[in-house]
């Protein structure tokens, strides 16, 4: 598949020091008997070989860390023995602002928590607000919004993908991933006016009509992406360095994960068989017919929970994502995209928790409005907080290397979590 | 009301209640009344956001038997929120600020009627404790979902909930040295940080 050199995991050094070096889980073990025993060692050498615990801060502007993520780490040689991720440096207020605008001069600030997946959060927000107020939509902006949040969720999994391959030492698949990438983000700015932050689903419908122009080009994107996606698999998934790299590395099991409350790709890599789209439809989502891939035990490389199965999770949703998309274009129904709303838009006292199937997880929105025209309340759970919360417990015990692995499978997005 | 026909029955679910109340609440309500008298003060079962008010001092009984609970088995703390409710005249005292927590269940659910009547509300149960808003503090939960642990530093540090039995309470979100707690209705823009000018946003 490539030229280079195999990048094969790093060697694991017998336990030299005593009571250091455990053999953390199950992750990595000795593929042959030590060659002396730490007694021996201890022994031939004396007190000179001892080795001490070093405190290294991983980020904030480390490249593995997907934006300004700091993670101190506390290591013995290459293991990790304790590990205390620090949020907060792109926190931007989005809650309080929320509160202090009128909901629909809110929806912007929403595009900004996860740029990665702008559509899927304007989606969620609209709808909790829609809600709130009972404001009804068309058949046909409805459509619209699947077909936009279902594009927008397939460059959102390219970008996870292709990254994810520099994470773990490939730079390729990441340029082959962001050709494909741009066209799907043409695609969005010829209807939005934006690269990544788009403002395109308002209260009530959305900004702008699909155009049979933009429709045939959609089309084109879909095919290229299937026939992309082999070529991705044959680079990654199917690649035994890649294997090598990211199988039983990392594993989160299904008990880990809800208790953390990990959600999306990673739970369901997990084994727990859950997409909001499926199992608590919003929006139109149940007319469309479309699989949830999940890690079960079985013929897959790797177990469930581990960094493999995550990614192959993400491939197989964008294959999902691509059949929707065609049904939703193909059973697109005529008529207006914008529902009425009032002018000045008081939606009346009461409360709404809503949650949608973001490309990272469940994205919940949790408003609370007093009937004025700005919220008394306005909570956002970011999928991406809870996800990389995880690794303070599941990140215990790996090499600093397999770390790296483990935060690029759980594919964050700094500005959701910080909001 | 037990009718063996009825899988939601079957399943301990009440059949069809009227008003139309939010059945899996509804079922944790009727469990919390017979298991813990008391421990829920208030409850909304109707309506679109249904929820039980529990008293502060029982929350960690309460969680911990909703997570335990085999019908229930509300195996993922969801979200933990904070919604600061100010006294509107000084005779109502100090206000008060509302804790709320979403509870949802990944457990698996052969029975596609317990499902589909569990998503009336999305699966959710909701569960509010009333804090004073000059002494707010709360047992932890972070003994019965671990991932309560980043949810409930947040909420300190943005509204200054003190969540007890824990570890030590930091902030998450802000600066260590960040005065007063944001999202609190009072709170007012500091004039500055650090040498940085702090332009309050109009219309407040």
């Amino acid at each position: 598949m490539s030229d280079a050199a195999p990048a094969a995991r790093p060697a694991v050094v017998p336990p030299v020091t005593p009571g250091g070096m455990a053999a953390p889980g199950g992750m990595v073990a000795p593929a042959t008997a030590p060659i002396l025993e730490a007694a021996d060692l201890e022994r031939l050498v004396g007190q000179s070989l001892r080795t001490e615990e070093l405190v290294i801060n991983m980020g904030p502007q480390h490249p593995s860390t997907h934006g300004v993520l700091r993670v101190v780490i506390k290591t013995d040689g290459e293991v990790v023995t304790a590990l205390q991720p620090h949020v907060g440096n792109l926190h931007r207020c989005a809650e309080k602002i929320g509160e202090s605008l009128p909901y629909y001069q809110w929806l912007p600030y929403v595009d900004r928590m996860d740029y990665l997946a702008a559509i899927n959060n304007e989606h969620g927000a609209c709808i909790a607000i829609e809600r709130l107020g009972g404001i009804e939509v068309p058949e046909r902006a409805e459509y619209v919004r699947v077909i936009l949040a279902e594009v927008q969720r397939i460059i959102s999994h390219l970008m996870a993908v292709g990254v994810y391959g520099l994470d773990v030492g490939a730079i390729t698949p990441f340029l082959h991933t962001f050709r494909e990438r741009e066209r799907g983000l043409d695609l969005l700015d010829h209807i939005a006016g934006g690269r990544l932050l788009y403002h395109v689903i308002r209260l009530g419908g959305v900004k702008r009509d699909l155009t049979p122009d933009w429709i045939d080009e959609c089309h084109a994107f879909l095919e290229q992406i299937e026939r992309r996606l082999p070529e991705y698999n044959a680079l990654m998934l199917d690649n035994h360095i890649f294997q090598e790299r990211t199988c039983r590395i990392g594993v989160i099991d299904r008990a880990t994960a809800i208790a953390w409350g990990v959600t999306g790709p990673a739970l369901r890599a997990a084994g727990v068989d859950w997409d909001c789209r499926r199992d608590a439809p919003y929006s139109i989502y149940d007319r469309f017919p479309f699989d949830v891939p999940v890690g079960v035990p079985g013929a897959l490389p790797g177990v469930p929970g581990d960094c493999w199965r995550r990614h192959w999770v993400r491939v197989r949703e964008i294959e999902q994502s691509v059949r929707i998309v065609r049904h939703a274009l193909r059973e697109l129904p005529p008529g207006s995209v914008q529902g009425k709303v009032p002018k000045t838009f008081k939606p009346p006292k009461g409360e709404v928790y809503l949650r949608v199937e973001n490309p990272r997880g469940e994205l919940a929105y949790y408003v609370v409005s007093e009937g004025a025209d700005r919220p008394w309340r306005m909570r956002v759970r970011g999928p991406s907080f809870s996800n990389i919360a995880v690794i303070t417990q599941v990140g215990v015990g790996t090499l600093i290397a397999d770390l790296v692995a483990l935060m690029g499978s759980l594919d964050i997005v700094l500005g959701e979590v910080d909001r | 009301m037990t009718d063996a026909t009825n899988p939601s029955a079957a399943r301990g679910l009440p059949a069809d209640p009227a008003p139309p109340a939010d059945p899996v609440t509804a079922l944790a309500a009727r469990k919390l009344a017979e298991r813990f008298p008391g421990a829920v003060v208030e409850q909304a079962l109707s309506g679109r956001h249904p929820y039980l008010r529990i008293a502060g001092d029982r929350i960690v009984q309460v969680c911990t038997f909703l997570r335990d609970d085999p019908d229930l088995a509300m195996d993922c703390l969801h979200l933990v929120s904070g919604v600061d409710w100010p006294a509107k005249t000084p005779a109502e005292g100090p206000g008060s600020i509302d804790v709320v927590y979403h509870l949802v269940s990944y457990a698996t659910r052969p029975d596609p009627a317990y499902r589909k009547a569990a998503l009336k509300n999305d699966g959710f149960v909701v569960l509010k404790v009333r804090v004073p808003r000059d002494d707010p503090e709360v047992p932890s939960v972070m003994g019965v979902w671990v991932g309560a642990d980043w949810h409930e530093r947040e909420t300190y540090d943005l509204l200054g909930v003190r969540f007890t039995g824990r570890p030590p309470l930091r902030r998450i979100l802000l600066p260590e040295d960040w005065p007063g707690f944001p999202l609190r209705k009072d709170w007012d823009y500091p004039v500055e940080y650090h040498g940085i000018p702090i332009i309050p946003p109009e219309g407040r």
